[in-house]
């Protein structure tokens, strides 16, 4: 596995700098679907790069407080979930990378960067940092259970972890041979939603402090942390879409390297994860916040979706 | 019953409190006088033992000038009959303390704690005498005594607040605002949470506190009005229509039908474009931007009527002293009937899908419950007392203006007892909020849908001549938070010589506290956007 030409990796890089350029394009694109959805015109979908520009440019403030642990969370983020995109399939059914490390890597980057994210939240020891520290850990310690359980039936019927085999036997077989997958797929919606802060669980654009999760962490940050920590949460809903769509929905991988192939490999993935994000907002607009406490049920429900699964392989 | 026999009921009752006191009636407010304040105590356990009436307020003035005294007149009002009881009681100005009544009506507490910021004077057995209103601010300057000059110089050694230490393993606190991340008004609210769960809030407010009952004394009559519509921008036609009634009842105006019409609508289309938008605000608060939008809206279609009406969008500039400003023509009413048809066909279909949906419809219910006897206590007022089945409403219980005119279909003795069971039913929930705001929102149609003609007199009639000094009235409305009460007491020359105003807010606050107890603080601002009190109103 380990021979790969130089085009290979050069096309690895390229798979992996789609999903870290075209994250915030997706972010754009939900929001206006919401915003269309709340009959408001909304801003554009290149906004969301205007808004790191602008981050970017200007200064921050850093509370006299913090530690170094509050300065170096956004870099340990975004240098996380950006490594964790070189794993990821794109418009090959393999990456290059893939031999460095399976899935259980990727889950385990974005749990670091979740943790360092924690530790910033409670580092400021402003108020709403600990609240939100606190609702993330409570959170997160119920959607690891649930994610791995996803992951291994995953793997189960795809024969392995290692997300470029996965991704290339979910392309050899169809879904519907394996149906088993299908409550992998429920159970990974489920998750994907509540990893990347979605209605019911989270609500991204709430002004009240009182009551987000993801939000109330990084609401000390400004300037370029900011924007490195916003980006990063991009990127990271990006990888979790690409793994959606690589893993269930496996239509026009590249088979042969040329140029054609690969620009309508790219624009299909651009489709399949716009209809993706379209699909998720659709589900926002339709449900109000649940009840913190309830959101374990969603979990559960995540959890027991996957056994059924695993059940179903033993069959 | 007119005004005459209902005061007639309450005036046999009280002879039989054996004490000398002076009677005064005047429509209908029942006057009694205290010879000693200390008798105070007793007759209100002997009110409470025999009427039904709630402690509407407390209101202190400086009548040094006068009589060398200052004047305690605790108000109370009936549920049940037009009728308002004032006890007057007399403060020597060498004495500072008068008797408190909290262990009788708890809700004094509040306006013991107000009467001490602004005049000094301190109610002897209150267990909560904490600065209410007025922080950072001198411990022996009191802004309504006759004596403080609006261009006083305040200095000195500053009033402590402190908050009530919660203490216990795993008690935090969580310090909210006064500045929070939306843009809403400034409160402070100090949560102690065991985990997610608030076991105690206290709030401080009075970040807003802009002198109102001070500044109105040194203004001419007709200004105040605008003052009084600056009280809480959002209920400028409540507070400045129950300024002019109680104006009004002192100078015994009568004003014109077409007057009283114009009051009433827009009063109406007031609380019509605020529940809507706290509604709208309820749904933003639990997460549901869908309805939310929607909401949102309505409300803006409503203040765009507003502004077409009247040119203001909050209504500003609608009532003066014997009328009104506004006019209202035959057309415009019809174009009210259009557009409120229009809106409320929107509202019953949003208001369908907010029913069927069952994730708002588990984050309303249940939460923030208030107990029938708290809400007693506090005597609460408007939306908040009605979700828990106590029917408050300054509309029915004291008819003022054009509403004893309008003919709304009586009710058959059926649905007189659906009511009544419908009432049992309520639990205070933030749901039982919502579902009042919503039959309040019909009710407000029905009412204005009522009005299909316009009288054809006079927008106002003059006052004329001086009114007599020290001579005072109590205006009341009923605004979209619920009864509000306007005191005043005129000078010399036709100035202010006492104006006390009790939005439904300031006795409302209170319940806040008991509202999120044992709830999570993440439900905190759904509950607080359901009672929707105005942060302005109270701190006056």
């Amino acid at each position: 596995m380990s021979d790969f030409s130089m085009l290979e990796y050069g096309l690895g890089t390229l798979q992996a700098l789609l999903i870290i350029v075209l994250s915030p394009l997706i972010v754009g694109v939900m929001r206006k679907i919401k915003a269309k959805s709340q009959k408001r015109t909304g801003s554009g979908i290149f906004q969301p790069y205007y808004d790191i520009i602008k981050l970017l440019r200007k200064d921050e403030i850093v509370s006299d407080q913090s530690s170094w642990i509050f300065r170096y969370t956004p870099w340990i983020n975004f240098v996380s979930t950006a490594s964790a995109a070189f794993f990821i399939p794109v418009f090959l059914v393999y990456s290059p990378f893939g031999v460095v490390g399976d899935i259980l890597l990727v889950v385990g980057l974005f749990a670091l960067g979740r943790f360092f994210t924690m530790l910033a939240g409670l580092d400021v020891a402003s108020s709403f940092g600990g609240l939100g520290s606190s609702r993330e850990m409570m959170v997160s310690a119920l959607l690891e259970p649930a994610l791995f359980m996803t992951i291994f039936v995953i793997a189960l019927f795809y024969g392995g972890t290692n997300i470029s085999t996965i991704v290339s036997s979910a392309n050899d077989m169809s879904i519907l041979i394996v149906p088993g997958v299908l409550f992998a797929l429920i159970a990974f919606f489920i998750i994907m939603m509540a990893e990347t802060g979605k209605l019911p669980f989270d609500n991204p654009s709430t002004h009240l402090e009182l009551t987000m999760i993801h939000e109330s962490m990084i609401l000390e940050y400004s300037g370029k942390n900011l924007a490195l920590m916003e980006w990063s949460h991009a990127i990271k809903q990006m990888i979790l879409f690409t793994l959606f769509v690589d893993i269930f929905f496996t239509w026009n991988f590249v088979e042969q390297i040329s140029l054609v192939g690969i620009s309508i490999g790219i624009l299909f993935f651009i489709a399949k994860v716009s209809a993706l994000a379209s699909f998720t907002a659709f589900i926002e607009t339709r449900v109000a916040k649940w009840r913190l406490f309830r959101v374990s049920d969603l979990i559960a429900m995540a959890i027991s979706s996957s056994m059924i699964g695993v059940i179903f392989f033993f069959l | 019953m007119n005004h005459k026999e209902t005061t007639k009921k309450y005036y046999l009752e009280l002879e039989k409190f054996d004490s000398d006191l002076k009677k005064l009636e005047s429509n209908n407010e029942l006057h009694l006088s205290l010879n000693d304040p200390y008798q105070l105590h007793d007759l209100c356990e002997f009110l409470k033992k025999n009427f039904e009436l709630r402690l509407l307020s407390i209101i202190c003035s400086d009548e040094q000038k006068l009589n060398g005294k200052f004047k305690i007149r605790h108000i109370f009002g009936s549920d049940v009959d037009d009728f308002f009881l004032f006890v007057i009681s007399s403060i020597d100005s060498s004495h500072i303390y008068f008797p408190s009544i909290y262990d009788v009506f708890p809700s004094s507490i509040l306006y013991e704690r107000e009467i001490n910021d602004m005049f000094g004077l301190i109610a002897k057995e209150n267990p909560n005498i904490k600065p209410l209103i007025l922080h950072d601010f001198p411990n022996d300057v009191f802004p309504l005594r006759k004596n403080f000059k609006l261009n006083n110089i305040v200095q000195g050694n500053l009033k402590q607040f402190e908050f009530t230490p919660i203490t216990g393993e795993g008690v935090c606190e969580i310090p909210v605002g006064p500045i929070h991340a939306g843009i809403i008004e400034p409160g402070h609210f100090r949560f102690s949470v065991v985990g997610e769960t608030i076991i105690n809030l206290e709030t401080r407010l009075g970040y807003t506190h802009k002198g109102i009952e001070k500044l109105a004394e040194s203004m001419p009559i007709n200004d105040v009005v605008f003052l009084s519509e600056r009280i809480s921008g959002d209920e400028s036609v409540a507070n400045s229509v129950a300024f002019c009634q109680a104006v009004e009842k002192i100078a015994q105006l009568t004003i014109p039908k077409k007057a009283q019409q114009i009051r009433l609508l827009f009063a109406e289309l007031e609380r019509i474009y605020n529940h809507f938008g706290t509604m709208g605000g309820i749904l933003a608060d639990i997460g549901f931007p869908y309805g939310a939008s929607r909401l949102n809206i309505l409300k803006e279609q409503m203040m765009q009527l507003n502004e077409k009406l009247s040119g203001s969008r909050i209504l500003f500039g609608i009532n003066q002293i014997g009328g009104v400003k506004a006019n209202i023509t035959d057309e415009m009413l019809t174009c009210i009937h259009y557009v409120l048809d229009d809106a409320f066909q929107t509202f019953e279909k949003t208001f369908d899908l907010l029913k069927s949906n069952s994730s708002v419809m588990d984050r309303l219910r249940n939460t923030g419950i208030i107990e029938k006897q708290t809400a007693r206590d506090f005597g609460l007022v408007g939306i908040s007392s009605r979700c828990i089945g106590i029917e408050t409403d300054a509309r029915h219980t004291h008819p003022y203006g054009y509403y004893p005119s309008i003919n709304l279909k009586q009710k058959t003795p059926r649905e007189t007892m659906e009511h009544q069971v419908e009432l049992q039913k309520q639990i205070g929930d933030v749901l039982s909020r919502f579902m009042n705001r919503v039959n309040d929102l019909r009710q407000s149609k029905n009412i204005i849908d009522s009005i299909t003609t316009m009288e054809n007199d006079e927008l106002s009639i003059q006052m004329n001549g001086e009114l007599t000094p020290y001579s005072s009235g109590l205006g009341y409305t009923e605004s979209h938070r619920g009864e509000t009460l306007h005191w005043v007491m005129i000078g010399e020359h036709n100035s202010i010589f006492r104006y006390k105003i009790r939005t439904a807010s300031f006795s409302n606050w209170p319940i806040i506290e008991h509202a999120v107890l044992n709830n999570i603080v993440a439900d905190f601002p759904v509950i607080n956007k359901s009672f929707d009190f105005s942060y302005s109103g109270n701190d006056l």
